[in-house]
């Protein structure tokens, strides 16, 4: 039978997990709790695992299988589950691999919600969160111990919109039998291939662009089964077992199906339609957003602009490397001041002052006084959150209509 | 003969015989999807087609619902 190759086309024909019984051409939505079984025996078999039948949605659900098979088909990976959250991936990532006692490496500059998690509610488990410049393989390295479980990275910060180098980063962390925890909700995979980069375990906000386009909240971890759990103090009487099946089975048998972080349904039928237009509109979510960058420079009010995939950015090069063409469709910019900021907010028309990134509309936010305002000005400044600076997430509009609301509103 | 176990029941076989054939004589549901443990070890579904089966074997087809799903 003939394999297909492309990105879109393997997403799009990723075969059901079971035939349709009324052959639909796209997975139904079974949003049932739980399911029939034929006999006693049958649903012993089904709770011994040995059986392919689904039991009950906070388990396993039929749509949103459907929508972790085609992460599974697109990234190579080992195994995939769907949550109800990015923020869900993350917290059930960590709780699986941290205990009290254990520390993790994360970057400095970290989504707020991210931040706070490391910072307070981790903390308050036990668990101590060491803060470092990625960009520093000395500091990583000096901070690195027995106890360290996880180097957690964001392939590009947000909003700063720092690139690491990856596959350093994952070569230091492996030396160290640490696996490589990387959230690469700013670079979708048909942008950047994590496991080709030495990620071991991808978190993915899937509400961003997989959805479609802002289209419902869900997140997923993908786990690549590349790292060698013998090494974690956690995992390793799994290990022994389950060899590079360990993370997933910890996952699926016990973590995910306790914390109950499960995507609904009609989340994963929305989740796995707007997959199938991921490139296309990403494509041109990331070329509006370089025409964007280039034409803000040029405006005398702005005094900078960010983005990593305009030449002369500091990371211009390595995001070139781990992203190719598309590094991404956010791009942050300053003005002289923080009322110079509101003004220009208050007067965009077809821009949206809203909170998320990568609808399919352009969205915007002073990041200073909303996602990090329950932060003192210096830690926002150690954040490097600037408090004359705006972030913008480039939609798929024709670009003129975006320059020509940027211009009325200056 | 041999008594291989699988899911737990002894079964009797011919050898030589490989665990892709076992899989195919005991028409197990979704083979592209089922996950095998050799006697306590999970093995990887590259290996199916080369791992040759003994007398005394123990043998479980497991599937992990959900997520590709399969070791």
């Amino acid at each position: 039978m003939l394999k297909p190759g492309g990105f879109s086309t393997r997403i799009i024909h990723t075969p059901f997990a079971k035939e349709d019984v009324n052959r639909a051409l796209h997975q139904p939505i079974y949003s049932n709790a739980a399911f029939d079984f034929e006999s006693a025996e049958q649903m012993e078999q089904a709770f011994q695992g040995r059986l392919p039948v689904h039991a009950y949605s906070r388990i396993s659900n039929p749509t949103v299988e459907n929508l972790e098979l085609r992460i599974k088909q697109i990234t190579g990976a080992l195994h995939v589950t769907a949550l109800s959250s990015g923020m869900a991936a993350i917290s059930n990532v960590i709780f699986l691999l941290a205990s009290s006692g254990s520390n993790i490496i994360a970057s400095r500059h970290l989504f707020g919600n991210t931040y706070v998690f490391f910072d307070s509610t981790i903390r308050e488990f036990g668990i101590e969160t060491r803060f470092c410049d990625l960009t520093n393989a000395e500091e990583v390295q000096a901070n690195m111990d027995v106890r360290t479980v996880a180097l957690f990275v964001e392939t590009i910060t947000n909003p700063q919109l720092e690139v690491v180098d990856l596959q350093f980063l994952s070569e230091l962390s492996h030396k160290n039998g640490v696996p490589l925890v990387a959230d690469s909700t700013l670079t979708p995979p048909n942008v950047f291939q994590a496991m080709s980069h030495g990620v071991d375990i991808e978190v993915i906000s899937s509400t961003k662009c997989i959805s479609g386009g802002a289209t419902s909240v869900g997140g997923l971890i993908v786990d690549y089964g590349t790292f060698d759990w013998s090494k974690s103090a956690k995992l390793a009487p799994l290990a022994k077992k389950f060899g590079p099946f360990a993370f997933n089975y910890k996952l699926r048998r016990e973590i995910f199906r306790n914390l109950g972080a499960c995507l609904s349904p009609f989340a994963a039928y929305l989740q796995s339609l707007g997959l199938e237009t991921l490139q296309l509109r990403f494509e041109k979510a990331a070329t509006n957003c370089l025409e964007l960058a280039e034409f803000l420079e040029k405006i005398p009010q702005i005094t900078a602009v960010n983005y990593p995939g305009k030449e002369g950015s500091e990371f211009y090069e390595v995001s070139k490397r781990q992203f190719g063409n598309f590094p991404g469709a956010m791009l942050t910019f300053d003005f002289a001041s923080r009322e110079a900021c509101f003004a220009f907010l208050n007067k965009l028309q077809l821009i949206k002052r809203a909170t998320n990134v990568y609808d399919n509309k352009t969205l915007i936010i002073h990041p200073a006084s909303t996602i990090y305002c329950d932060m003192d000005r210096e830690t926002r400044a150690s954040l490097h959150v600037g408090e004359s600076s705006l972030r913008l997430s480039a939609g798929i509009e024709e670009v003129d209509d975006l320059k020509n609301d940027i211009l009325q509103a200056l | 003969m041999a008594t291989i176990k699988v899911n737990g029941k002894d079964q009797q076989y011919e050898l030589p015989l490989t665990l892709i054939e076992l899989i195919k004589k005991n028409n197990v549901a979704q083979p592209e999807m089922v996950s095998v443990q050799l006697n306590g070890e999970f093995l990887l579904s590259e290996k199916f087609g080369t791992t040759q089966l003994k007398d005394g074997d123990e043998i479980e087809f497991l599937y992990f619902m959900g997520g590709g799903s399969r070791c």
